[in-house]
């Protein structure tokens, strides 16, 4: 008996629970801490009771229409976008051509550059005069623009806005983190045994079938882990609409945050403003991502059990 | 007309490796044959010429007197078994044997009925539900042979398919291949670079090296009649002695002379010495079976290992300097023990430069 006592002393540090220590510790002080504080926040008022007027505020503000529908649109075209691409660049490369380590190395460029300084690339290319158009002209595709009339002169692309504007920032983003998506859905491609491909292509299927019916199905975990991660960052999008359009042209929910925290100083106000903007990001970046794991689930094929 | 015939196929990967090297084969309808030969020398390049998934760099690939070559994989109607069985692992067993079906727009109860029937032909009716990776590599094997099958391929071809089986089961699944050829007459062609998986299961073998024929032939050829010194090294276990010996030529006897011994040649092979290897080396080559001991022997040779295997024992013998090995039913020798040692009718030889048979 005396034996077993120290025992259960000595297996409440031996259990396995005590490696969740630290995580549980991180995030409590990270993550559980400041998302349950912000949302008392929200939900207090100025003069600290319960009420619902920091939300009242959100959605009276006038563009919070305009960055809700933004954001959702950036997030689920982009994501289409990018998985299209990325899984064409991914079996381009994994087919091993001849120069494919080259055309790879050139695709992850975009990768390197910081996301401040692809604001500021694609903001010289976009001024009238910027590279863009020097391309388009140097290209004859300005020619054929005006020709379709599409445009006349050159296009002052900063101008756009509303759902163009969008456009264009989904283009961009598009350019700065497709080599990221491509890359994990490459690695998954590369564990790919071919000959499942290959015996699906010998008992009857084209390439097309070998990819949608056997090769999508079974890197399926690899690219729902890549599109949960893009779906969780196009809802988070903010830096490139700032840095090309400015402050309230071209609004996203993230914008709205970094507007009322850094921008203007309307004081408490804009404080509950950006807290409140903050706790319905949390929740829109929740039930997405909730949402986006139950459409995907499918039949566990994977495990050992029946 | 032959039912699939490779023509002078030719296979160079990149710029100059040449896997496969001007191979011609002619097969008959429902024939099994199997390609035999060592790690690399161009089996699985074959098969995957044939089934569409390598292109060829020459010659023609003919099935039914059709060539196939600029044909998708899809259209060639042929089946085949991987080393890794590609069983998806996504869909049930029912599913896996079930997608060629699909795609081949056939009926829904059209399709179960297929199922069910080479489910119970290849002995997996039980797990149709199950996903593959719920299952053995034996079983998952057999799912492999029910979805090969059921599409009744004109051909049905097999890269090493039991190789990742244990022994046991590896000799059950021959038996059960076998017996499925039997049952349902395809026309197939199995890789494999083990011997007795060639023996057993082979209407004819196709001995290859580095990308060449070395010897094709019922596996009753390959074994007594070696065309080669290759083959007659790659098969057979313990596989055949080999001996450097001198032709002579003595009062119109033909005789070839090693240091330990001389033997008089008096069958078939003594015009073709005769004729080009007087005074010449030779190899003079014997399957372990074709000695002759304690009857009439020509030569005294102490006993030097003896490993009994049950039935037999395989005797360690030291001709000349030469290690050879004698396979006896005499279980009673005893190591040292002195023996008269002599070779029956059956014996080979080979000329040293080209290794090819004499005849
Ligand atoms: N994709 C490739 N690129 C270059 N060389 C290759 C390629 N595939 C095979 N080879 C070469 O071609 C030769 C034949 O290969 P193959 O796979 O046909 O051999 P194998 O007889 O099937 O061998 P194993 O018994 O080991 O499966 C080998 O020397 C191999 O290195
Ligand atoms: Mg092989």
């Amino acid at each position: 008996m005396e034996k077993n006592k120290k025992g259960t002393v000595k297996s409440v540090f031996k259990s396995p629970y005590m490696f969740l220590v630290p995580a549980l510790l991180f995030y409590t002080f990270f993550w559980l801490l400041p998302v349950s504080l912000s949302l008392i926040e929200s939900f207090t008022s100025i003069d600290g009771g319960f009420s619902l007027e920091n939300f009242k505020m959100m959605f009276d503000d006038p563009l919070f229409g305009e960055a809700f529908r933004n954001t959702l649109i950036f997030a689920v075209i982009s994501l289409f976008l990018q998985f299209i691409f990325a899984l064409m660049f991914a079996l381009l490369i994994n087919r091993n051509f001849k120069g494919s380590k080259w055309f790879l190395f050139i695709m992850l460029i975009p990768m390197a550059i910081p996301p401040s300084a692809v604001g500021i690339l694609w903001n010289t290319g976009l001024v009238e005069s910027g590279w863009i158009n020097s391309l388009l002209s140097v290209t004859g595709l300005q020619n054929l623009i005006e020709l379709l009339g599409i445009a006349e002169g050159p296009i002052i692309w900063k101008e756009a806005s509303g759902l163009q504007a969008v456009f264009m920032i989904i283009l961009i983003d598009t350019w700065t983190v497709l080599p990221s998506v491509m890359i994990i859905l490459l690695a998954g491609l590369q564990n790919f045994n071919e000959e499942y491909s290959e015996a699906a292509r010998i008992f009857g299927a084209n390439r097309f079938q070998a990819l949608k019916d056997i090769v999508i199905p079974i890197i399926k975990p690899t690219i729902i882990t890549a599109l949960l991660l893009r779906i969780i960052s196009g809802l988070q999008v903010w830096l490139i609409s700032v840095m090309i359009f400015g402050f309230n042209n071209v609004p996203f929910l993230l914008e709205r945050i970094v507007f009322y925290t850094d921008q203007v100083r309307l004081g408490v106000y804009s404080y509950k403003l950006s807290v409140t903007y903050s706790v319905f990001v949390v929740a829109v970046v929740s039930i997405t991502a909730y949402i986006f794991i139950k459409l995907t689930k499918g039949k566990d094929w994977s495990g050992t059990s029946e | 007309m032959a039912y699939l015939e490779l023509a002078a196929l030719k296979k160079v990967y990149g710029k100059d490796i040449e896997a496969v090297k001007s191979f011609n084969l002619k097969v008959d309808k429902e024939e099994f044959i199997v390609f035999l030969g060592p790690s690399g020398c161009g089996k699985s390049t074959i098969m995957r010429m044939i089934a569409g998934l390598e292109s060829v760099t020459e010659g023609n690939i003919l099935l039914e007197g059709e060539s196939i070559i600029d044909y998708q994989p899809k259209d060639r109607g042929i089946s085949m078994i991987f080393q890794s069985y590609a069983v998806w692992p996504h869909m049930t067993v029912y599913d896996n044997v079930a997608y060629a079906l699909k795609l081949r727009k056939i009926s829904k109860e059209q399709i179960d009925k297929t199922v069910k029937e080479v489910a119970k032909i290849s002995d997996i009716y039980q797990y149709l539900n199950r996903y593959p990776n719920n299952l053995s590599g034996g079983q998952r094997q057999r799912v492999a042979v029910a979805r090969a099958i059921a599409i009744k391929p004109k051909l049905f071809l097999m890269d090493e398919p039991l190789s990742n089986l244990d022994a046991k089961l590896r000799v059950s699944m021959r038996t059960d291949l076998k017996r499925i050829h039997q049952e349902l007459k395809t026309t197939s062609i199995f890789v494999t670079h083990d011997q007795s998986e060639a023996l057993s299961l082979a209407d004819r073998i196709v001995v290859m090296n580095h990308g060449y024929i070395e010897q094709i032939g019922t596996p009753n050829e390959i074994y007594h009649d070696s065309e080669s010194m290759f083959v007659a090294k790659f098969i057979g276990s313990p596989p055949s002695n080999f001996l450097t010996v001198k032709v002579k030529e003595r009062e119109d006897k033909i005789f070839v002379i090693h240091s330990d011994f001389e033997l008089e040649v008096k069958n078939k092979y003594k015009k073709a010495l005769k004729n080009k290897y007087i005074n010449k080396e030779i190899i003079l080559a014997v399957r372990p079976e074709n000695f002759t001991i304690n009857k009439k022997g020509i030569l005294k040779v102490k006993c030097n290992i003896i490993e009994p295997q049950g039935s037999h024992v395989v005797i360690n013998i030291f001709v000349g300097g030469e290690e050879i090995k004698v396979v006896s039913n005499i279980l009673t020798l005893k190591t040292n023990e002195e023996i008269d040692l002599g070779f029956s009718e059956k014996i080979a030889f080979f000329d040293i430069e080209t290794e090819k048979r004499i005849r």
